[in-house]
């Protein structure tokens, strides 16, 4: 399977040789293109795609993405005050809007790849596209040409972002390719919030069909002492494929605290990397998967400490019901001479249904002295004697279970810092979340 | 005679295929407060979770009759709805879900099933303030999660709370005493005296005696070996203590109480 599929998606990429303007990524780009022509897509024996088979992909085809029209917004600034919100369709800068501020620059890939060549560059030299366990990567390499640059000034607050991502044609069958790079110099500091979904529902005759597709890496420079509180909330119909990849570059005392909330999708696989380069630097990535019916959501962690003196926090907590799997596979790395790290990882899951599966596989490898290190999995399910508990004192079987599940997740949802996220948009967060939870309650039954 | 609020007939009940409850009678008539005491392993907390409907019981013969309907089949939440409470001896801990906001819902759940207009926060606080007040329970209790990292005597206060609010008509306290200082347990006493009301029925489950000196009840039972082998007024309670549950063992009991009624033989 995954041959045939990587013949196709080689044919397709033989046939959208894009017109680049940016020579610089010329070179690099027919790089990776032959890097996915050799290796191919990841099979069963892939170790860190053993959990995530490829099926949902089937009848997808690759595409350009291509910038709609009247977002041509060379140097446009945005504002803090009114948070700037950009939509994204088909991984194409669409739509934007908010108010300039000094410090804040937004821009579409295209134009950010002129005006920042000399810091995207090596951003984009880094990613090793090679094997078949990054043949995503080098196929969005290989089709970089849609996506954001986002810009923020030594010491500037730019407060909140969102950016919200669709799928356009929703029963096209195409997996688009997208890039976002976000530059946060010294001090600076951006609260951005990411929604995937949900898309256009499917007319009647288009069920069936593949849903929304989207490959998408995000590169972050995080320069001394940036902070980027970065929220992400996808909840995508249950034909569409997501497959993303962060990856963070933190320098001294730098911030990057991550919540990830994931409630839909079909195939849902996260990547994210994060590299602690400066003494004092500061990972959160925390998450919380609430899936029903087949959905897969995949959260593959890497913490890379190469400093000394840094700290890393995973925290996810997964609830699974009907035919759902979820996957928490959390490193991380300390290596020589990254003394006084400390790390924690913590993965708890509540599963509803016997049939639901959830894999956790929290991973320590500690090559370093004085490191505080703790990391713990458990999987369980819901507590019978709580749901008789509040049973007795009125509530139905159905809203005791929807409580506990809340109040499961919720522990998430509590370590995002509300000075940088308002208690309303949690509570709106918090709502999202449980839309689909009735539903799972009674997977149980 | 005062209207019933519980009646008890021949109940038997098996856990896990062993008998239990071995042929129980009861009748609790409201605004009545009834104690129930006996040893360990005589089948008193079962009795507690069978009235609110505690899955893993079998009952192969009797009935619970609760202000004329058949208790047996209602689901516990429906009990509830109804006026059924019970103080857990071992309240359960819920991580991460809000005292007080469980309790808006409980209430709230219980007064829709009523037809009565659900509370808002500001309601409820009021009610909440109001009830905090004439248990002289302070409200620290409120901000945390339920029961989460409570001691045995804020459990206790809590569960004396929550029935304060719900204002059940038949509240079951099973052991609210065990595991309390005098203090605390002065302070649960005084609360469930508060409580007390004509409309309503209690029945206290305890092992001791201490609980009844503070809360005097009008009739005690001795359940022992899964069935009721006597009922008094409050001074067999001061009797049991006195002479201990052996005094039983030893032949005390002449004649077996199988109907609920008063008659019985004491030596």
């Amino acid at each position: 399977m995954p041959g045939d599929l990587a013949q196709r998606w080689q044919s397709d990429l033989d046939g959208l040789e894009s017109p680049q303007t940016v020579k610089w990524l010329r070179a690099i780009q027919s790089r990776a293109r032959h890097e996915f022509n050799r290796s191919g897509l990841p099979g069963r024996m892939d170790e860190h795609w053993r959990y995530t088979p490829l099926r949902a992909f089937e009848g997808r085809h690759l595409v350009r993405s291509l910038p709609s029209t009247g977002f041509n917004t060379p140097g446009r600034i945005f504002a803090a005050q009114a948070p700037v919100q950009i939509d994204m369709s088909d991984g194409a800068p669409a739509d934007i809007r908010g108010r300039g501020l000094e410090g804040l620059t937004v821009l579409s890939l295209q134009e950010g790849l002129e005006q920042y060549e000399g810091r995207l560059k090596p951003l984009v030299e880094s990613l090793d596209c090679s094997g078949p366990g990054r043949a995503f990567t080098a196929i969005n390499t290989a089709l970089l040409e849609a996506g954001l640059v986002i810009h923020v000034a030594e010491h500037v607050d730019a407060g909140q972002l969102s950016i919200l991502w669709r799928g356009g044609d929703v029963a096209s069958g195409e997996l688009h390719s997208s890039r976002v790079f976000i530059l946060l110099d010294r001090g600076a500091r951006l609260v951005l919030l990411e929604q995937f979904g949900p898309s256009m529902e499917m007319n009647d005759d288009e069920i069936g069909q593949p849903g929304p597709g989207l490959n998408l890496i995000t590169q972050v420079d995080l320069a001394e002492s940036a902070v980027l509180d970065h929220v992400r909330l996808q909840s995508e119909s249950g034909s569409a494929s997501l497959v993303t990849n962060t990856r963070v570059n933190q320098n001294g005392q730098s911030r990057y605290a991550y919540t990830g909330l994931d409630f839909g999708g079909g195939l849902v696989r996260h990547d994210l990397f994060v590299a602690l380069q400066g003494f004092g630097a500061f990972a959160r990535i925390d998450g919380a998967f609430l899936l029903d019916g087949n959905r897969h959501v995949d959260n593959h962690i890497l913490v890379d400490h190469v400093a000394k003196g840094c700290r890393s926090d995973q925290f996810f907590r997964g609830v699974l019901g009907g035919r759902s799997r979820g996957v928490f596979n959390g490193k991380a790395l300390i290596r020589e001479g990254a003394d006084e790290s400390s790390v924690r990882q913590s993965n708890a899951n509540l599963l509803l249904s016997p049939l639901a599966e959830v894999d956790s596989k929290p991973e320590l490898e500690i090559h370093a002295d004085e490191v505080e290190a703790s990391h713990g999995a458990t999987v369980g399910q819901i507590d019978d004697a709580a749901v008789f508990y509040m049973r007795t004192r009125g509530l139905d079987e159905n809203q005791a279970r929807k409580m506990l599940i809340s109040a499961f997740c919720n522990s998430v949802l509590d370590r995002i810092n509300t000075s940088v996220v308002s208690t309303a948009d949690l509570e709106s967060l918090a709502s999202d979340m449980y839309l689909n939870m009735p539903d799972m309650a009674e997977a149980v039954r | 005679m005062k209207p019933k609020m519980l009646e008890i007939k021949n109940l038997h009940v098996n856990v896990g295929g062993k008998p239990i409850l071995k042929g129980v009678n009861l009748t609790v008539g409201a605004g009545e407060m009834h104690a129930i005491m006996g040893p360990n392993g005589a089948g008193k907390s079962t009795l507690g979770h069978i009235i609110a409907g505690r899955d893993g019981y079998e009952v192969t013969a009797g009935e619970v009759i609760y202000q004329g309907e058949n208790l047996l089949p209602m689901p516990p939440e429906e009990r509830a709805c109804r006026g059924v409470f019970l103080a857990f001896q071992y309240p359960v801990e819920i991580p991460g879900v809000n005292n007080t906001y469980f309790l808006r819902a409980a209430l709230n759940a219980q007064r829709k099933y009523r037809g009565a207009p659900e509370l808002d926060s500001m309601e409820f606080l009021g009610l909440v303030r109001e009830k905090l007040e004439v248990l002289h329970i302070d409200d620290s209790l409120l901000h945390r999660a339920v029961n989460e990292g409570f001691s045995g005597g804020e459990k206790k206060r809590n569960e004396i709370f929550q029935m304060a609010v719900l204002e059940p008509s038949l509240a079951i306290l099973d052991e609210t005493d065990s595991g309390l200082d005098i203090d605390a347990l002065r302070l649960v006493a005084d609360g469930v005296n508060q409580l007390r009301d004509p409309l309503k029925s209690m029945i206290v489950i305890t092992h001791y005696q201490r609980l009844l000196d503070h809360i005097v009840p009008d009739v005690v039972h001795v359940l022992a070996d899964g069935v009721i082998v006597a009922s008094g007024g409050a001074e067999l309670a001061v009797k049991l203590e006195e002479q201990g549950y052996t005094w039983l063992e030893q032949g005390g009991i002449k004649a077996v109480d199988t109907h609920g009624t008063s008659s019985q033989t004491l030596q």
